[in-house]
């Protein structure tokens, strides 16, 4: 069981490894990478399978908690470690230019992810946090272009500044209650952090991890970043990054800080993250930005979904996470075929039919039609949001629905654009005729497909996981009962 | 009385700097005094972490052998601000190093121009040029009127 | 297998034949065979209906705590006979030379066979749903493949079809927030359930829930203020596409209404909510809606030179009469509103057949550069010309008996001035469809229009059975209102006592059958007459001289170009385009609301925004 944490300390490994092996022989340097991640998508599961779902700690060290940092693996974490070593995996940068630096820094956000999942401590988080930050800094810059590192900086300052913030809420609730320990600050929050003070310090964390998760109003790094960066770095960005940071303030929020204000907070910066992000992609003219800002759209409207209270709310964020973590990699992967403006697009799709029907069918789920996954998704949320009784989540669930009819417009406007014949005079597109870019487009829309015919069996696990997650004192007896593993 | 009064100026100060540096955040156009900014706003934060476990009339938390047991000041915030000035600097140093290519690419360091010339590269990658002003005016300059045309 | 397993099972199998050899000569003939095996799979059916029972499939899907199930009763039957009748007539029309120029023009044939096929599969599956679930389900799967069918002949009709992909997500989004907040009241969406819980529902409840769920239907109906994407998306699409459209189509958005409004909430509940300010309550506000879609969608066809574009419109208009008859609720009113289902089915479909195999001939559709035709093709002459006094609501066709119920209902509840509209539209109903007849078959035939022959068989046998199945429900009607009589008793309306001939009622019968006897009776008179005067002699058209000079080919003496100049020197300050400025106005809104967005996202200073948010909420926090 010990094995789970060496899905942060093989990749970690690896990660400096990988340049010394480089120099040495490059085709090891190459292949060590996407080996050591398979190998410990395998220890993954060999855990998964052994944990009979049930949740376990780890007490790293040896030392316990709450002094010692400790590792909790319950079924939630287990998820997002297995998805967090699949998807880099999947959007590994496999292109012959790529430089063994850009291996390592893949390797070391990979690390650093499932390290942020799978901690228990709260400056332990922000360590990892900070990791996962500066991997991403590098490899939002990889492309090296001028463009790329200013928009890089920008990040930098951002993210920076937020965390920043993360620290002053980190010594907030250190003062408040002395302990970082998250199962003992789950046990010490209804007294000590239920206060204007403990609210601030949940507000100044939010902000400092929201740059990160894309909340509004700090995601104005977005859309720079996703059009300097290569498609497969926006996409481990969009769809993994983003996703661990949600986590991150979910378990926060599940754990510490249990007001409703919180929630309500998460909630209208969510609504306004929704509301502008579909709306400025509505404006975009070339197919990054737009995806860049329809994922601003879509995590206000997982943000909105977290805010609701108890396990509906997780059921829901969990399930529109998933789905956004399958759509939004393979549609910047698309885009990589794509890139230049969206008028330039006609008669693209009947080029590569297999492209365009596979743009359609990503562009249907996003928009939730049903059969799809898409659809279940933004039901699960919906009838949360009928079920609350404050207007603020009526007014949400009008914003979203509005949110969907936007999108909806823009998204099919490309496929229009796509599928009519060629006029004498569309622009060259520069286009990527790697196979492999399609191939993983097609197998994340293969995923999307045995998603939607298994749903039942889906949802139920799901159902499980969000239930299993939403419980505190279940988080406190795993951590501290005397069955835990040493 | 005293320790009251250190420790409000302490937790004034520890705030203080993080709003400088913000402000200089904020207010800078100038990328490098913009990254001291960060650097004074992140000392601020590190100074209230190391504040949060501040004890007044203790002693350093090192055990030293024998002695009777004193107290002591709390050593996890030590610890962490240790390892957030680590970050810190890790950050700052790539910071630096972006800010040596960006200089290198546009040089200039003026966020202003940064961000415009960035925009306009972003939007010329992408095939949706920014409008821009003309080097010379459409339709070429009026030539001067030909010799022997008796005007 | 329930013969609904059959039915759905062979449904879907068409669609997937269709995808795998749509591209072979053959594959509409295919098509229209299995359109024809799906009609009988529903005749099946037919006894399990007439008997009041329902037909249910065999699968129950559960997800996420809700059941979806599906199911066929009286109501879904009726609309299902007409989606399939329209689907084969519509895969008949295609399926010979028609398709074959359709494909050599470079019109993707195959697009349209699919389309068709998904088309008719899903308003099969939205007419069965058991649930509101599962009725969402099928309404969505019926929106995207209407927007496949509008797409495929390109150009304006992309247009088009964008124009109605934001309107039907719009009303779909709509009909979801409706159906999540019935979801949070009454803990399920089964119907049983829905109409327990709806008599607990306080009026402002019903209010949102009528409003939504009112206002997604009308998007799809195309009812005022929504009918603004119907026209265009309609008339662009490919003749046999734009014939199911008409026909059916815009019903499925009535089938819903019926459904959720008249089924589960209610037409005593409706009335139960009052308007405030006004003496209106909900019942008489679509009255009003339904009435004023009569009116100004009949008047702007009259001013429209593009034929589809006039059936288009004209179609939008005829949806009113439905909406008008089913809410008066009773028996006479709402048999009217249903058979009018039936009966503008057949006569939109002809109507289209009609324009097309005119623009399969002449190449146009532009009423301004037609005329003359009927002695080249009578056979769609004669077709047009039912389809018009069936319209128009004259014996001996069908459309006269459904508009005779809806004006006799309106008169016996009392209310006339939605009496007054109707008629008001009505006469823009005759107007329009008399401007389309007179400027394509009447009149002067033009000179390159003399080669002109008439339409090959494949197109002409639907136009047959379309006349003939007018004419015979127009001679005995009853044989469609023992359908509608069902569909009643299944929804929950009074059931009207219908013979085969009309109604017998107290104050007043309608016997078809002698009315089209004494009509056939004085026309045979009338040929008499004339026959037997003899001392007749044809000339040519042209044979023949107005002012003193000899009509010559080339000179255009049709009146055809701004046909109701007079009437529109009255009216045209009437034609505001407020809709459209509405619209467009919408739009406006969005698009600044856009930029706005767009500008924040450009910003210089990002960490400005941090700082004021930190701010804020800090300030927010403690205070």
């Amino acid at each position: 069981m010990n094995t789970i944490a060496l899905t942060v300390v093989l990749p970690l490994l690896a990660a400096f490894v990988v340049p010394v092996l480089s120099r040495v022989s490059p085709l090891l340097g190459r292949l060590l990478g996407p080996l050591t991640l398979a190998y410990t998508i395998l220890l993954t599961l060999q855990v998964w399978l052994g944990m009979e779902g049930k949740p376990f700690s780890i007490a790293l060290g040896g030392f316990q908690p709450p002094l010692g940092i400790n590792f909790y693996v319950d079924r939630l974490s287990l998820l997002f470690t297995f998805l967090t070593l699949v998807t880099s995996l999947l959007l590994w940068p496999w292109r012959n230019e790529t430089e063994p630096r850009q291996y390592a820094l893949t390797l070391l956000l990979a690390a650093s992810a499932c390290g942020l999942a799978l901690s228990g401590d709260l400056f332990n988080i922000y360590v990892f946090y900070e990791l996962i930050s500066v991997a991403s800094f590098g490899l939002a810059a990889a492309t090296r272009s001028g463009a790329a590192f200013a928009a890089s900086l920008r990040y930098l300052i951002l993210s920076g500044l937020g965390s920043v913030l993360v620290l002053c809420g980190i010594a907030i609730v250190y003062l408040q209650t002395g302990t970082l320990n998250l199962a003992q600050l789950s046990q010490l929050a209804p007294e000590t952090l239920n206060t204007p003070l403990g609210m601030s310090a949940f507000a100044l964390i939010l902000l400092g991890i929201g740059v990160k998760g894309e909340l509004f109003p700090v995601n104005s790094w977005v859309p720079e970043v996703y059009a300097a960066a290569s498609s497969r770095v926006s996409g481990l960005l969009a769809g993994l990054v983003s996703k661990l940071a949600v986590l991150v303030i979910v378990r926060l929020l599940v754990l510490l800080f249990q007001q409703e204000s919180a929630l309500q907070l998460m909630l209208i910066l969510g609504l306004l993250g929704a509301i502008s992000g579909e709306l400025a992609a509505w404006r975009a003219k070339d197919m990054n930005r737009m995806l860049a800002f329809s994922s601003i759209g879509q995590l206000g409207v997982i943000f909105i979904a977290f805010s609701i209270p108890g396990e509906t709310g997780l059921f829901a964020g969990l399930a529109l996470s998933l789905h956004h973590l399958l759509v939004k990699p393979a549609l910047f992967l698309l885009a990589e075929r794509w890139r230049g403006s969206l008028a330039g697009l006609r008669g693209a799709g009947l080029a590569s039919p297999v492209a365009g029907g596979l743009f359609v069918l990503l562009a249907l789920s996003l928009v939730g039609m049903p059969p799809l996954p898409g659809f279940w998704a933004k039901f699960l949320l919906f009838t949360g949001l009928a079920a609350q009784q404050s207007v603020v989540y009526q007014v949400a669930l009008g914003v979203v629905l509005l949110s969907i009819v936007i999108e909806a417009n823009y998204l099919f406007r490309v496929v229009m654009n796509l599928f009519q014949p060629a006029g004498d005079s569309s622009v060259a597109v520069t286009t990527d005729h790697s196979w492999l870019n399609l191939g993983t487009t097609f197998l994340l829309s293969a995923l999307l497909i045995a998603g939607m015919l298994f749903m039942g069996p889906l949802g139920t696990w799901l159902e499980g996981v969000a239930i299993q997650a939403a419980d505190p004192v279940l988080y406190f007896d795993t951590v501290f009962s005397v069955s835990a593993i040493h | 009385m005293m320790p009251i009064e250190i420790g409000t100026v302490l937790y004034a100060g520890a705030i203080g700097l993080v709003v400088i540096g913000i402000a200089g955040i904020v207010l800078s156009h100038h990328l490098f005094r913009i990254i001291l900014a960060l650097v004074i706003a992140e000392a601020g934060a590190n100074l209230l972490l190391v504040l949060s476990g501040f004890r007044w009339e203790a002693i350093a938390p090192i055990i030293t052998g024998g002695g009777a047991a004193q107290t002591m000041v709390d050593p996890v915030p030590q610890a962490m601000v240790l390892t957030s000035i680590v970050i810190g600097v890790g950050v700052q140093a790539l910071a630096l190093s972006l800010t040596l290519r960006a200089y290198g690419a546009y040089k200039t360091l003026d966020i202003r121009e940064l961000q415009r010339r960035m925009s306009a590269d972003l939007a010329g990658e992408a095939g949706t040029p920014l409008p821009q002003s003309l080097e010379e005016p459409v339709g070429g300059r009026p030539l001067p009127a030909a010799e022997g045309d008796g005007r | 297998m329930t013969p609904l397993d059959e039915l759905l099972l062979f449904s879907g199998l068409t669609l997937v034949l269709l995808l795998l050899l749509g591209r072979f000569s053959y594959a509409g003939k295919v098509a229209t065979v299995f359109y024809g095996g799906q009609l009988l799979f529903l005749a099946k059916m037919a006894d399990r209906i007439v008997d009041g029972s329902i037909v249910t499939f065999s699968l129950q899907v559960e997800l996420f705590g809700q059941q979806m199930s599906w199911r066929f009763d009286a109501l879904s039957w009726f609309f299902a006979v007409i989606t399939l009748g329209a689907g084969l007539l519509s895969s008949w029309y295609a399926s010979g030379e028609w398709g074959e120029r359709f494909r050599r023009r470079g019109g993707n044939l195959w697009l349209l066979h699919v389309a068709l096929a998904a088309n008719v599969f899903s308003m099969l599956i939205l007419l069965g749903s058991g649930d509101l679930l599962a009725l969402f389900i099928g309404w969505e799967l019926v929106s995207w493949a209407s927007f496949l069918l509008m797409t495929v002949a390109g150009g304006r009709a992309i247009q088009a079809a964008m124009r109605y992909i934001t309107y039907a997500m719009s009303g779909a989004m709509a009909i979801l927030a409706g159906i999540v907040l019935l979801w949070s009241h009454a803990g399920g969406l089964q119907y049983g359930q829905i109409i327990d819980v709806i008599p607990q529902l306080s009026q402002p409840q019903v209010w949102w829930l009528v409003a939504l769920f009112g206002a997604g239907f009308a998007v799809k109906m195309g009812l005022l203020p929504f009918h603004l994407w119907q026209a265009a998306a309609y008339a662009e699409t490919p003749g046999p596409g734009a014939a199911f459209f008409g026909a059916i189509s815009a019903r499925m958005g009535l089938y819903a209404f019926i459904l959720v409004l008249v089924q589960l909430i209610g037409l005593a509940r409706l009335s139960e909510l009052t308007i405030p300010f006004t003496f209106l309550d909900m019942r008489d506000l679509w009255a009003w809606i339904a009435v004023l879609t009569i009116i100004l969608p009949t008047y702007i066809a009259l001013r429209q030179n593009d034929a589809r574009y006039l059936l288009a419109w004209h179609g939008i208009g005829q949806g009113g009469y439905m909406l008008l008859g089913l809410v008066m609720g009773d028996a006479l009113g709402s048999a009217g509103g249903l058979l009018h289902v039936f009966n503008y089915a057949t006569n939109q479909a002809v109507l289209f057949f009609a324009v097309f195999a005119v623009m399969f001939r002449t190449g146009t559709a532009d009423l301004n550069k037609l005329g003359g035709l009927i002695t080249r093709m009578p056979i769609s002459f004669f077709a047009m010309l039912v389809g018009i006094i069936g319209l128009a609501g004259l014996p001996p066709m069908n459309g006269f008996v459904s508009k005779w119920f809806v004006y006799r209902s309106l008169m016996i509840e009392g209310e006339p001035l939605l009496f007054l509209g109707a008629v008001i539209g009505t006469l823009g109903t005759i107007l329009s469809v008399y401007k389309l007849i007179h400027n394509t078959f009447l009149g002067q035939l033009r000179v390159e229009h003399v080669e002109v022959r008439e339409v090959p068989w494949s197109m002409v046998a639907p136009m047959i059975i379309l006349m003939l199945l007018i004419i015979a429900t127009g001679v005995a009607p009853g044989l469609v209102l023992d359908w509608v009589a069902l569909v009643q008793s299944a929804v929950g309306l009074p059931v009207v006592e219908n013979t085969l001939g009309g109604v017998e009622l107290a104050s007043g019968s309608l016997d078809m059958l002698w009315v089209v006897g004494v009509l056939f009776a004085g026309f045979g008179i009338g040929a008499l007459l004339f026959y037997s005067g003899g001392r007749t002699r044809q000339v040519h058209q042209l044979d023949n001289y107005a002012g003193g000079h000899f009509l010559t080919a080339e000179t255009r003496y049709h009146y055809s170009d701004n046909f109701y100049a007079g009437l529109m020197h009255l009216i045209k300050p009437w034609y505001r385009g407020s809709f459209v400025w509405l619209e467009s106005t919408l739009g406006s809104l969005l698009e600044i609301a856009a930029s706005l967005m767009q500008r924040l996202y450009g910003t210089l200073h990002p960490s400005l925004y941090l700082l004021v948010t930190v701010v804020a909420t800090l300030t927010w926090v403690l205070l």
